[in-house]
């Protein structure tokens, strides 16, 4: 094994939080729970909702498509599982309060159990057209899994007005406790391989990078003897990066490893840049090679409150609490359940919210991992110290757009650009006062968003 | 199982900072130079600093009491000031006073304000320079350390102060380096301000002290490098020049940077976050500002001593600085 020295590439700002993965990094991804009920929602990527193509009292298929839309930026959605559709309802969802899903109740008869991909020997990414590419990859619904779910198919499709040259594969996980792609990128290797081969054939970059983290030397080393064995070409690389949050960011890991900006408000696109989750591109090479649709992903349940943490291939529509009892339960501690990590992730009061094709994972933590300052639950008046701005990947000047908003100034939040913040919580994190920044800077937003609606220009 | 969770917004880890650790570290830092205070002062200087903590903290839970806002004691805000104010009293300097330097210092300096984190000007400094304003003359009543002196100074109306006082090496400076005798005298000056067997007030005496706390401070990444870095690297340069242009008339670099106000001042007062700018530009901006007005009101100027002008001067600017290093997104500007 050759020794990776740490890589220097990085970016301005960001934080170093304890990145606590080893209660999950050393767990096989292994099968979750066999449910008896799902509820996939109808929303579950970033663009146009679905219309439902069942109707109550229907079989669905695993693997059949229940929902679907017109729309360009769009994806379909498909049931995991066998069985009868009980009714289309809301259900709670993280971010949009509650929103529709189609319940499907299993056929117990014969419960399905999906396997994991397996890439067969021989694959040849000359086999494939850019089109079947494309169509398959809209087909099986797949949106980007590292959490902004955006439809893969608008992203990696050819478009003349922005060419794309370069393709970034981001594997650098860099949220606490999360190790869903790490675990993929150790297990499913040749299978992101593939993956890759087939998006830059649909994209058409001449050059592709992996980022991935210095902190997990065996996913670098797995992925570069993957390639080798695959037959290494000079225009697929993996880069080591600085381990540093929010380094999984695409606008940060563009940063680290181009020193390129993506202009704000804009996307990678405009300066010639298409970024990929591993996962995404794993569930590219499923859905091109066995037309499998995005019903599965891998999740990490974690956090020092779960009794069985690890990582588990879960059927989308799964709700969270299948799938803290699948894993042992949490302990008597537990004080907060987040939807995906803690950093980023959003806290949920219902566990009946379903796993969607952007839940990375699910960590449940204890009061104590939650920090003192937290703990105590005091917040203090601003003292400037300035560690925000230090820490703010984006340089903008949190303490000042959070107290704009705070005394609803929405004009000052935007004149301090709050439109650019990547709501990583690098502001909160640091913050002597316990100050909500990233909170306040949310809250902003969504104002902002309302007044304009009010107010069109 | 899970009643006890709680929901809100993210991140949901911290990194376990508050404003009372921030302030404590300060305080820490402060206790090497409090140390060298109580060696070279003795008991006035552990009264002084005491009455400074006692009166300030007294002060502002009045304050919060007239206020109706809850108890903001225990960020210990107050006891930095106090302990502040305190270093920058002469050690022989009455007691009474000294409470109504911190009564002013906490109650116009800050509370009147809103508090901590509201207030324009660095507290300390505000009661610092009300006092100078005030009482002129024991302000500039600089007493021998102890150690050399075996006769602990007391101020009382049957001893002439003269006898028991001695100038400041700043003040001094400017009267003997007219005179050849005197040049030995700074030299030896220069070695005894750094270790602190100097006349001064109490926190200023030790450069050495000073610089240990003030190392302490940037190794914890309490303050960051940059407020303290050019205020004494502007400091340097400008009184190098004026050392060179006239080396009989202005005192060297050296004296001045290990005396007075201006090692404390760089460390521990003009890095006060509330009163200092956001960014890293408006720092370089402000600190050579702090550093370089400093150096005018020690040269041009009258007073020996010109850190708490400076500093005041510069909080006073602040927020226009913080105004001209806008900081723009790494994006660019939105549309650009």
């Amino acid at each position: 094994m050759s020794i990776i020295t740490k890589s220097r590439l990085s970016f301005p700002g960001g934080i170093h939080p304890p990145e606590k993965k080893d209660l999950t990094s050393d767990s096989p991804i292994q099968s979750g729970p066999v449910v008896k009920q799902v509820a996939v929602m109808l929303s579950q990527h970033i663009g146009a909702i679905c219309r439902p193509l069942v109707r109550k009292a229907n079989m669905v298929q695993a693997g059949q498509k229940i929902g679907d839309c017109d729309a360009f930026v769009s994806a379909p959605v498909h049931s995991p599982i066998t069985g009868k559709v009980t009714e289309i309802a809301l259900r709670p969802h993280a971010v949009m309060g509650r929103s529709q899903a189609i319940v499907i109740e299993a056929y117990t008869g014969n419960p399905t159990k999906r396997s994991y991909f397996r890439l067969k020997d021989g694959f040849d990414v000359g086999k494939y057209s850019i089109e079947r590419i494309c169509e398959a990859v809209r087909q099986a619904g797949i949106v980007g899994m590292g959490g902004a779910g955006f439809p893969t198919r608008v992203k990696i499709e050819p478009n003349p007005r922005l060419p794309k040259k370069i393709m970034i594969v981001n594997g650098c996980e860099c949220e606490p406790y999360i190790t869903c792609d790490y675990r993929i990128m150790l297990e499913w290797t040749s299978e992101i391989i593939a993956g890759i081969k087939l998006a830059q054939k649909a994209s058409g970059c001449p050059e592709v990078i992996i980022g991935i983290e210095d902190n997990k030397p065996e996913a670098i080393e797995a992925m570069n003897t993957a390639l080798d064995s695959s037959g290494r070409n000079d225009d697929i690389k993996v880069v080591p990066v600085k381990t540093k949050y929010p380094q999984g960011g695409e606008r940060q890991l563009i940063r680290s490893i181009l020193k390129r900006n993506v202009p704000t408000g804009g996307i990678p696109p405009m300066i010639g840049v298409l970024v990929l989750n591993v996962a995404t591109c794993a569930a590219i090479a499923e859905a091109v090679i066995a037309d499998l649709p995005l019903t599965h992903r891998v999740v990490t349940v974690t956090g020092e409150a779960i009794a069985r943490p690890g990582n588990y291939y879960v059927s989308i529509g799964t709700s969270v609490e299948q799938l803290i009892e699948f894993c042992g339960g949490v302990t008597q501690k537990s004080a907060r359940v987040i939807l995906g990590g803690p950093m980023m992730g959003i806290a949920i009061a219902d566990l009946e919210t379903p796993i969607t094709k952007t839940t990375g994972a699910i960590t449940i933590i204890t009061k104590e991992q939650m920090g003192k300052a937290k703990f105590a639950g005091r917040q203090t008046a601003c003292i400037r110290c300035g560690r925000c701005l230090q820490s703010c990947p984006e340089n903008l000047n949190p303490t000042k757009i959070a107290h704009a908003v705070k005394n609803n100034l929405l004009d000052v939040a935007e004149d301090c650009f709050m439109s650019a913040c990547i709501e990583c919580g690098c502001c909160s994190y640091v913050c002597p006062a316990n100050i909500e920044l990233t909170g306040y800077i949310k809250t902003g937003k969504i104002f902002l968003a309302r007044q304009r609606k009010k107010m069109p220009k | 199982m899970l009643r006890d969770i709680t929901v809100s917004s993210g991140p949901h880890i911290s990194k376990g900072l508050s404003t009372r650790s921030v302030m404590i570290d300060v305080i820490i830092g402060l206790v090497p130079a409090m140390v060298a205070a109580g060696y070279y002062f003795r008991i006035h200087a552990i009264i002084l600093v005491v009455t400074c903590i006692v009166s300030s903290v007294v002060t502002e839970w009045i304050c919060n009491l007239i206020r109706k806002k809850p108890n903001s004691l225990d960020d210990f805000s107050a006891v930095v000031t106090g302990i502040i104010l305190a270093f920058s009293l002469p050690p022989g300097f009455p007691i009474w006073a000294a409470v109504i330097g911190s009564m002013f210092a906490i109650a116009v300096g800050k509370m009147v304000f809103g508090g901590l984190g509201a207030n324009i000007f660095n507290p300390a400094m505000v009661g610092r320079a009300f006092l100078t304003a005030s009482f002129g003359m024991m302000m500039t009543t600089w007493t021998v350390p102890a150690t050399i002196d075996s006769t602990m100074p007391k101020i009382s109306a049957e001893n002439t102060m003269d006898a028991r006082t001695q100038a400041t090496p700043l003040a001094l400076s400017k009267e003997a380096q007219k005179t050849k005798a005197g040049a030995l005298q700074v030299k030896q000056q220069i070695e005894a301000a750094f270790i602190g067997e100097v006349g001064g007030c109490l926190g200023e005496t030790s450069a050495l002290a000073l610089l240990i706390g003030g190392i302490y401070l940037l190794i914890r990444r309490t303050i960051s490098f940059h407020i303290p870095l050019v205020v004494i690297v502007s400091a340097f340069v400008f009184s190098t020049i004026a050392y060179l242009i006239n080396s009989q008339a202005y005192i060297s670099p050296l004296t001045h940077l290990c005396s007075g106000g201006l090692l404390i001042g760089a460390f521990f007062i003009a890095t006060d976050p509330v009163t200092a700018p956001l960014t890293r530009r408006g720092m370089w901006l402000f600190g050579f500002g702090v550093g370089t007005i400093t150096m005018l009101i020690r040269i041009v100027g009258e007073y020996p001593e010109g850190v708490m002008y400076s500093v005041l001067l510069m909080n006073a600017v602040t927020p226009l600085i913080d105004r001209l290093f806008k900081r723009i997104p790494a994006g660019g500007r939105p549309g650009a």
